[in-house]
């Protein structure tokens, strides 16, 4: 699963990548649960823009960077009350094309932001995202046992292979 | 609190105010020395004038190197800019392709900036001056090049004293040297390199 090891968990700035990390991963229809009150336009400083971006990978974690591949990725920013200039500015990226995904996702960033409403919303989004990740990770980690392969089998069939065609 | 507290939008239709903005920069270097009314039909950030902010709004891009004058460096148009266009800000006025003065902020030496060279003359830097006031008046300077059909007079209030002495030297260095916008909060005048000061401000 998805970790970030900039910032000392516990500061705001890791609470904040810690949630925009779960959005960005959250389906719809978990978005569209929690923010029912929140569906008219908000004050766009980004509209909703689909783009690619370069993935990079490292071999082992360890080794030279490489391009893995290119992602389709939508990205906005908003102000959800558009007469406070001060009021948070919600963020977010999203994997795929969907822009209504991107708009309750940074919808959500910008609600988090604001300490009234932090308690309330990570009950009612944060907490069912969070379990329906760990119920997709679960049923992967299930369907990806089914094809485990033991190789100590295959290298004692193999040994015996051998020797079968030494006799 | 996060860096985008005082960020605004930018064009209110990406595609038309980009082509908008451009068509403007165009129309100001093939006419050098006209004052032009600039597309404004954006969110502008606080700080600087508006008429430089949306120009370079619709210049900028994400391979472009801007650096800005010490009262617009830590503003909100600076952040506004760099949000919009992914353009990254220099310290180093000599690796800008994109130069922003602020109004009162002393102007560097046009010789300092980026002059391109003989085989590129295109890689030189591009100089977004803010002044008071821009009027096509006869006290003003006389303009003469290409673009021009005889002369073209302009009045500008609120550039350094030795900006056409600046000029002259680098209209000597063509085809290479710089090319400078002047803007006010409303208007902008374009001055390729190939124009020429004839009689200087006074």
């Amino acid at each position: 699963m998805f970790q970030t090891h900039d910032h000392d968990p516990g500061t705001p700035t890791a609470d904040r990548q810690a949630w925009m990390a779960l959005l960005a991963r959250a389906p719809v229809r978990l978005l569209d649960a929690a923010l029912a009150d929140h569906q008219d336009t908000p004050q766009w400083l980004r509209q909703p823009e689909t783009g690619l971006m370069m993935v990079q990978g490292r071999a082992g974690g360890t080794g030279e960077r490489f391009n893995l591949g290119e992602i389709t990725v939508t990205r906005c920013a908003l102000r959800l009350n558009p007469l406070h200039l001060n009021a948070p500015v919600g963020v977010a990226y999203v994997l795929g094309r969907n822009h209504r995904q991107a708009q309750l996702a940074a919808v959500a960033d910008a609600l988090l932001q604001d300490p009234a409403q932090r308690e309330t919303l990570a009950l009612s989004l944060l907490a069912p995202v969070r379990q329906h990740l760990q119920q997709q990770q679960a049923e992967r980690h299930r369907r990806a046992q089914t094809t485990k392969v033991d190789f100590m089998t295959v290298a004692r069939e193999a040994a015996g292979a051998q020797d079968e065609d030494t006799e | 609190m996060n860096a985008l507290q005082n960020m605004v939008a930018g064009f209110e239709h990406e595609a038309y105010g980009s082509q908008a903005v451009f068509r403007i920069a165009l129309q100001a270097l093939s006419h050098p020395g006209r004052p032009l009314d600039m597309s404004l039909n954006m969110a502008v950030p606080r700080g600087g004038h508006a008429a430089a902010a949306a120009l370079l709004l619709g210049l900028l891009d994400a391979d472009t190197a801007l650096y800005l004058s010490p009262s617009l460096a830590g503003s909100d148009a600076a952040a506004w800019l760099r949000f919009h266009t992914g353009c990254s800000a220099v310290a180093d006025r000599a690796q800008a392709q994109f130069i922003w003065i602020g109004q009162g902020d002393a102007m560097p030496l046009l010789q300092d900036l980026r002059q391109g060279n003989d085989a590129y003359p295109d890689q030189s830097a591009t100089c977004v001056i803010e002044v008071h006031n821009l009027h096509a008046d006869e006290a003003g300077w006389r303009l003469q090049g290409p673009g021009i059909l005889g002369e073209r007079t302009l009045r500008v209030q609120g550039l350094a004293a030795d900006f056409a002495d600046q000029w002259s030297r680098n209209h000597a260095g063509f085809p290479c040297g710089v090319d400078v916008f002047l803007a006010t909060a409303t208007q902008i005048v374009g001055l390729p390199r190939t124009t020429q000061i004839i009689s200087k401000e006074g």
